[in-house]
């Protein structure tokens, strides 16, 4: 089989050849076959050249007992007339004779010259005898038939009985030797046959097992590949199809192996890079969270020290000085504001923001909201309304998240409105509270409505630059918003204002907030 | 100076001296420690009427100062007003964990946290 493998010839080639040998040697069966039964068929020509030759013998032996009985004819009838009998007799037993000598071997013409020869005697002893009869000398010509004529007849008779024995020997041969042919022609018939199986089935196995190895071992090699075993490789000892096929898997082993080492490499840096990543954001959000209170620290102390000059604690404060204090103390708030988003967001960032769950109530939500931002909105001239549903059971949630997530809501809505009214109401839809926050305000356009939930997204610098803000209020809120498992989305047509919603469950799971 | 004492724990020398300009036109009398510690030990030694405690501190943490003066019978029952971060963050839950009479987020304001002292310790 590895031999077979090994030959340097297409997988196409070996079958073809394969194939080839078998039909030469069914041809070489097949002719010797027919030259069998041509030799029988001579032989059984020969056999009826036999019979035939037998048949003359008899036919001879016949018209030698007519001529006795026509001879013995004449002497009884003393007439001479029958004896012309005896030469058409003559004539049929030359005749038959001549044919005989035209089909006999070489060693039977001897004997036919005797019979002819003897056969001329006999006519010249007839002839002797007709004459006698003739001149009624009919003693004499018994005589001489007695004498001369029985005997050579009977001599006759013999050769003839010589040459039939030796045909029947002759017939008798040619039967064994056909026989003996027949058999030797079934035995070699029945050991061919059985040769060519052997060959057909050896050829087949031989050929189907070289082609068959190769594909096993395709097989393992691409299991172990499957394995993730890159080292693995096929060796085949054909020079073929399956041959060519080894050394390309064998290729592609190396080839992957190569990719997975790199994608290793990759994947390793990729682990390293992220885990520093993963140490700085981790580093970001601790530095961020303990620089929280030392932030407050100095806030607390810059605002409680102008908060105790506006109150006067230190004597009465010249009017062209109120101004400014109440500047710095609207600027150190916005501040803190800023302070506590960048916070709060570094903290979600971080997931280090977890919701402090716990039973709440909608209306203080929104009061709390209400009773913050009035000043802010007296101070704008703007209407700010509150309606909430007053059959909202006790909420269970982050009240306070969801406070500051109002706040910042109603806040943008105050900041952005220059006249109208700033409208909040609360309705219970199903298992969900739905918020909703509209204003008229300067709207958001259309392009930008996906876009405002993103980190430090605001419609536009020139309008940061006019209504301040630190940019993280949105996100902030829709963080919290999703932290809760709810949904937030804003409705808005540029000019005439905006309406934000959200969604939050009425009563979170206790699992959600883990 | 038989008025009410009030103990401050904070290291920041801005806000004690805040709190002490805001104190100084009241009855109140303001001690101050600037580490948890000091903290702890001012409270047994002096007895104040309130304690003002500041949730980050040197050495122990506000928290911990907190707990440590509600465990000790000598202490126990003095009002602790804990300033906490953020009132937002959780800061709130552990201090009253800890054991805080009351709370009060940082940045303060300096009104509100009289009227919550006044609240809490009558002036007079």
């Amino acid at each position: 089989m590895r031999w077979v493998a090994a030959i340097k010839v297409s997988v196409h080639g070996k079958l073809l050849a394969g194939y080839l040998l078998v039909t030469l040697l069914v041809i070489g069966m097949g002719a010797i076959s027919l030259q069998t039964i041509s030799k029988m068929s001579s032989q059984s020509h020969q056999l009826d050249e036999a019979h035939e030759r037998v048949h003359a013998s008899q036919e001879i032996q016949h018209a030698l007992a007519m001529q006795m009985n026509f001879t013995a004819m004449a002497l009884l009838l003393r007439s001479e007339t029958t004896v012309e009998n005896i030469l058409r007799e003559n004539n049929r037993f030359n005749n038959t004779l001549a044919r005989l000598e035209k089909a006999a071997q070489p060693e039977e013409v001897e004997l036919i010259q005797r019979i002819r020869a003897a056969q001329g005697e006999a006519l010249t002893i007839v002839a002797d005898i007709a004459n006698l009869i003739r001149d009624g000398k009919v003693e004499n010509a018994m005589q001489l038939q007695h004498d001369k004529q029985y005997p050579l007849y009977l001599r006759i008779e013999d050769f003839v009985t010589q040459l039939v024995v030796r045909e029947r020997n002759k017939m008798d041969q040619l039967r064994a030797s056909v026989a003996a042919a027949n058999r030797t022609t079934l035995v070699l018939m029945a050991i061919s046959a059985v040769a060519l199986m052997l060959v057909a089935l050896l050829l087949g196995f031989i050929i189907s097992w070289s082609f068959i190895l190769p594909v096993q071992k395709a097989h393992g090699f691409l299991s172990e590949v499957a394995k993730g075993n890159f080292a693995a490789t096929i060796q085949v000892p054909n020079r073929d199809e399956f041959g060519a096929l080894a050394a390309h898997m064998n290729h592609m082993s190396q080839e992957l192996h190569r990719l997975y080492d790199d994608q290793c490499r990759a994947s390793q840096e990729l682990e390293k890079l992220n885990t520093q990543l993963q140490q700085a954001s981790e580093a970001k959000s601790n530095f961020l969270a303990n620089m929280s209170h030392e932030l407050r620290t100095p806030m607390n102390a810059i605002l409680g020290f102008v908060e105790m000059m506006l109150d006067e604690i230190y004597g009465e404060i010249p009017p062209q000085l109120r101004e400014p204090l109440v500047d710095v103390q609207t600027n150190g708030k916005h501040l803190l504001r800023l302070i506590n988003d960048v916070l709060d967001l570094s903290k979600i960032e971080a997931g280090r923001m977890e919701l402090v769950l716990a039973e709440y109530s909608v209306h203080d939500v929104v009061e709390i909201t209400r009773t913050s931002l009035q000043s802010l909105a007296l101070e704008k001239g703007l209407d700010l309304t509150t309606e909430v549903d007053d059959g909202i059971p006790l909420a269970f949630g982050d009240g306070k998240r969801i406070t500051q997530c109002l706040m910042n809501l109603v806040g943008n809505a105050l900041k952005f409105s220059k006249h109208g009214s700033v409208a909040v109401s609360v309705k219970q839809q199903g298992k969900d509270l739905l918020y909703r926050v509209s204003d008229t305000g300067i709207g958001i356009p259309r392009a930008e409505l996906e876009n405002i939930f993103g980190e430090f997204q605001q419609v536009d610098t020139a309008i940061t630059r006019e209504f301040s803000g630190t940019g993280l209020g949105l996100n902030i809120t829709k963080k919290f918003v999703e932290m809760h498992g709810g949904r937030i989305w804003v409705e808005s047509e540029l000019g005439s204002g905006s309406t934000f919603f959200f969604t939050v469950p009425l009563r979170m799971d206790h699992v959600e907030a883990t | 100076m038989n008025g009410k004492t009030v103990l401050y724990v904070e290291d920041n020398e801005f806000n004690l001296k805040m709190v002490r300009q805001l104190l100084a036109r009241t009855a109140y009398r303001l001690i101050e420690a600037t580490d948890g510690e000091l903290g702890v030990a001012t409270a047994l030694r002096e007895r104040p009427d309130l304690i003002l405690m500041d949730i980050q501190l040197p050495k122990i943490s506000g928290l911990d100062a907190t707990r440590q003066l509600r465990a000790d019978p000598r202490t126990a029952a003095i009002p602790i007003i804990v300033i906490t971060s953020f009132a937002l963050s959780g800061d709130d839950q552990k201090a009253k964990d800890a054991g805080a009479t009351a709370y009060m987020a940082k940045p303060y304001s300096p009104r509100e946290l009289l009227q919550m002292i006044r609240k809490l310790l009558p002036e007079q």
